[in-house]
């Protein structure tokens, strides 16, 4: 192990850490080449950080496709039902203080 | 009185190809992130039902409501959790619509606009009713270095091609909610956008009023929280 810890020392720009902060930016392709090329250098030597970016891009993955509530009809009814009141009751309002101010 | 910002760039095409690499080299893996999911009418449509809603009309109104309340309850709803309570921020996000129509300049997407009272007062209604409570430390879960800047717990275990085969599709779904429902508010707020809805981190600043460089920091620091709930829901370090 330290033998591979010093060669990817010696080998790389990055460190881990540094890797772990660009890899936000690296998956939206927001890295300079320069940058970028330093980040797949670390990658091509350094078993940890392909292990950590894959399971990174894995939570992305699941994290999207996780089931969300629709909206179900009986609520859509039910809001609805709530906001036409209310544009009622302010259309009458103004019914009523149209025909005050007129009068 | 709210302020609307123009947008950049198209919204409706949102998409960001992600790379993995892997031992044997690059290969394109995810096209998009929910992008997929979000359609809407075409600019014209949407304007003339503006000035219509604008002159008061309530089949305009309810058109508006019919296209985008799908969406708004879905994001209302993983950020609140409770029914009663989306039904509740959607109502007032559509009554704020219908009362401040006139106010819309235009400058920005209505969708931005919707979005943007829809996150509003789901984090406001947390915020008073103080009903986030399950809220955890994200340290624990983040990866940790040496000193030197390796990883602190090595080797890092790739767990992400035996996740599906070790979770029923339903167990990992009920982890991810419950995973997703200790994050701040704010921060469960960014993720939704981004990973469930496919938003762009430009989209998701002028709908939270976060900066970009905010947005990418709580949405990365999310996600490795998140990572490390499920590194250690699969008996891993999340380190």
């Amino acid at each position: 192990m330290a033998k591979r810890k010093a060669a990817t020392k010696a080998l790389t720009n990055k460190s881990c850490r540094q890797i772990s902060d660009l890899v936000f930016d690296y998956l939206n392709e927001k890295l300079t080449p320069a940058t970028k090329r330093d980040f797949e250098q670390h990658l091509s030597i350094c078993p940890d950080c392909v292990s950590f970016l894959n399971t990174y891009k894995k939570t992305v993955a699941v994290t999207s496709s996780v089931k969300v509530e629709q909206l179900p009809p009986k609520v859509r009814e039910n809001i609805l039902a709530f906001l036409r009141k209310r544009i009622r009751r302010i259309g009458a309002f103004l019914i009523f203080l149209a025909t005050y101010l007129a009068a | 009185m709210e302020t609307f910002e123009p947008m950049t760039g198209p919204t409706a095409s949102v998409e960001t190809e992600f790379v993995a690499v892997t031992a044997g080299g690059l290969e394109p893996t995810l096209r998009g992130r929910a992008s997929a999911r979000r359609k809407r009418p075409s600019g014209k449509d949407e304007s003339a039902l503006i000035e219509r809603l604008k002159a008061g009309d309530q089949e305009a109104f309810e058109a508006i409501f019919d296209l985008y309340s799908p969406k708004l309850y879905r994001v209302a709803q993983r950020i609140l959790g409770e029914v009663a309570d989306t039904q509740e921020v959607i109502q007032d996000v559509f009554w704020t619509v219908y009362r401040k129509a006139k106010s819309f300049r235009g400058n920005s997407q209505l969708s931005t606009w919707l979005y943007r009272l829809t996150i509003n007062a789901a984090l406001g209604k947390i915020r008073r009713e103080k009903k986030h409570s399950k809220e955890v430390e994200y340290e624990e879960y983040l990866p940790k270095f040496q000193e030197d800047g390796h990883h602190l717990v090595r080797p890092v275990v790739d767990w992400s091609d035996t996740l599906d085969e070790k979770f029923a599709k339903q167990e990992l779904q009920g982890l991810l909610s419950a995973a997703l429902d200790q994050l701040k508010p704010l921060d469960k707020s960014v993720v939704v956008l981004s990973d469930l809805e496919g938003m762009s981190d430009k989209e998701i600043a002028k709908t939270t009023g976060l900066t970009v460089s905010a947005v990418k920091t709580r949405l990365h620091r999310a996600r490795l929280f998140l990572r490390g709930k499920l590194a250690v829901h699969l008996g891993y370090s999340a380190a």
